[in-house]
């Protein structure tokens, strides 16, 4: 590049012709790459959207993105292609990431209000260890806590799932709320002090009100974790009737798959189906969540 | 307090001030103590009891069934000197953070620059490639991939458009990891948005007195734009590689739970939840738990003590 600029501006005549020029050779060049790229991102979701429309014979004949005839077979049988059908599966995995959400949210932002705005003995050495917990390997409470629900007789229901959420123990929106609180002017929460407002009150009534963002993009990123773990419900659930949908997903494929591939591809896609449709609807909230998460680390 | 009440009138003055100071702790401390309530029954109960716990279980053989039994430095020695298993998951786990985490790093930061021209259409573009990293941790995607590369999968198919005959990518152990490396890449979009906003934090004016100064753009690149963003870069690696050592759902959905072919896809993660689960030797996954918090640990302090050699911070 560096070396036909100058050419082009003697062919030209005009410093900022050629320049313009270049520019646009440049954007096209670009333009071509991203879209090649972006091609290659989206063509394997792409393909397997497809194959779940496609005719079971006709899942490995051709790669076309089109099938030649659109057929709902692999829905109805991936529906009913375990013991129990897939809204089971889906029901248990919505009640699972619902209630992870409101413990996630109400538990956080109490841990995080704290930590923000009230003055107490400790407070930086708590925040402290609250933070160092962040870069905690989970492998490392995993088998006492696993211990300790069997002995709870916990095991195979959603409460190890669930009730830690409403412990606080996901840091990470602990310091995202922190962070978001910190930006509240304080004037209004000592204005109302002033007039005698409890700090429960100046929670509930200044704090959360104004912490909409980050509420609903905690929300959100709690939910697609729990949608898609997979790792403590298979620890934790033994019963097919207790199953989420990954979890029913991976008995598909070590059971009926061979035979019934349209039906996983199905299944798979409909799995994907809420993450994508709140993808949509919050994109920018959760674009917004991972830049400025990660800028202040 | 009882020595000094015998007194009688003592009393009711030292009554007036006990509850005083109470209650001046209370206010000072009492709501901020009661606003932590959930998280410290979490922090103590979820956290630091289990850490403590598994500290312990780490030096017993433990089956869940009977009570935990001493045996020491036995776990750990059995690990390093006579268990190639955890020789083989610590290998393939080191071989794919080491190769997936800097591709990926490369890819993110490579499109990141090219979005970051101001190119028309950047929402779309950056939503397009932020997709795959939202989903990518579902087993869907792990059955997607199971599929793209096996024998008769789309990916052969393509290569053999060029009349390549590819290999069955998934169940040979020369390339299987590839497979789970590959999977790790196309995942590049949250550390991309994140460099994207790293980018867009560099002063306009560096560049504008750069290229004054005629500087090229490959210089202006590796002298402003680079250094600037090593924070960015010392982030996205850090966080990455963590995420590495702790990913699990791929190798175990893409292997069936085995790790094979040849152990060829055993994580160190999936390695402990075969131990733990499978074969209920629970003393000695808590071992292996405690060598990865060590490894996760020594990672990071390293990191941040090298940092202040490459990484750039103004101000």
């Amino acid at each position: 590049m560096t070396t036909e600029a100058p050419r082009l501006t003697i062919v030209t005549g005009q410093v900022t012709a050629g320049r313009v020029a270049r520019r646009r050779v440049i954007s096209v060049v670009a333009h071509v790459l991203l879209i090649g790229a972006s091609i290659l991102m989206l063509y394997p979701l792409l393909w397997m959207l497809s194959a779940s429309f496609r005719p079971e014979a006709e899942i490995f004949s051709s790669n076309s993105l089109i099938p030649s005839s659109v057929s709902l077979h692999g829905y109805s049988s991936g529906w009913f292609g375990l013991s129990r059908s897939f809204d089971v599966f889906f029901l248990n995995s919505f009640i699972v990431s619902i209630l992870c959400v409101i413990g996630n949210l109400a538990a956080c932002s109490l841990t995080a209000f704290a930590f923000a705005r009230l003055e107490f003995w400790g407070r930086r050495f708590w925040f402290a260890l609250m933070l160092g917990t962040l870069m905690l390997p989970y492998q490392v409470v995993l088998i006492p806590q696993y211990v300790l629900f069997l002995k709870l007789g916990w095991v195979n229901s959603f409460l190890p799932l669930v009730v830690p959420k409403y412990l606080a123990v996901d840091a990470f929106f602990i310091f995202l709320m922190v962070q978001f609180f910190r930006g509240i002017p304080r004037e209004l929460d000592e204005a109302a002090m002033m007039d005698g407002c409890s700090p429960w009150r100046i929670y509930f009534k200044i704090m959360l009100p104004l912490s909409l963002p980050v509420m609903t993009t905690a929300g959100i990123f709690t939910f697609i974790f729990t949608w898609d773990d997979f790792f403590a419900p298979l620890i934790y659930l033994n019963d097919l009737k207790t199953y989420t949908v990954t979890l029913a997903l991976r008995t598909f494929v070590d059971s009926t798959a061979e035979s019934n591939w349209s039906g996983l591809f199905a299944m798979s896609i409909l799995s994907l189906l809420p993450i994508f449709v709140l993808f949509l609807f919050f994109q920018r909230l959760l674009i917004e969540g991972i830049a400025t998460t990660g800028m202040k680390r | 307090m009882t020595a000094r009440s015998i007194g009688a009138d003592a009393a009711p003055y030292g009554r007036a001030v006990v509850p005083s100071v109470w209650s001046r702790l209370w206010s000072a401390n009492g709501p901020g103590y009661l606003f932590l309530l959930p998280w410290f029954i979490g922090f103590f109960g979820l956290t630091v009891g289990p850490i403590v716990t598994s500290f312990y279980l780490s030096f017993t053989n433990f089956d869940l069934l009977t009570p935990a039994e001493w045996v020491g430095f036995d776990n750990y020695a059995r690990m390093f000197t006579a268990d190639p298993k955890f020789a083989q998951s610590m290998r393939v786990t080191l071989l794919f953070v080491v190769f997936s985490v800097p591709l990926k790093l490369a890819f993110a930061l490579s499109i990141a620059l090219l979005l970051n021209r101001g190119m028309r259409g950047l929402p779309i573009y950056r939503a397009i490639f932020y997709l795959p990293s939202l989903l990518g941790a579902s087993v869907a995607i792990a059955v997607l991939w199971r599929q793209l590369f096996a024998g008769d999968g789309v990916v052969n198919d393509f290569l053999a458009i060029f009349g390549i005959q590819g290999p069955s990518w998934i169940s040979n152990p020369r390339t299987s990891l590839w497979t789970l490396i590959a999977l790790a890449v196309w995942q590049f979009g949250s550390p991309m948005i994140i460099f994207l906003a790293g980018l867009r934090q560099i002063p306009v004016d560096l560049y504008e007195a750069a290229s004054l100064d005629g500087a090229s753009k490959w210089r202006i690149f590796w002298k402003v734009t680079l250094p600037l963003l090593t924070p960015v870069v010392f982030f996205n690696a850090i966080i990455q590689t963590i995420e590495g050592f702790k990913s699990f759902t791929p190798a175990f959905i893409i292997s069936g739970g085995t790790g094979n072919p040849v152990n060829s896809t055993l994580f160190y993660t999936l390695y402990l939840y075969q131990e733990a689960f499978a074969f209920f030797r629970m003393g000695y996954a808590s071992a292996l738990a405690w060598v990865l918090l060590a490894i996760v640990a020594i990672f990071t302090g390293v990191s941040f003590l090298t940092s202040r050699y490459w990484v750039h911070y103004d101000d």
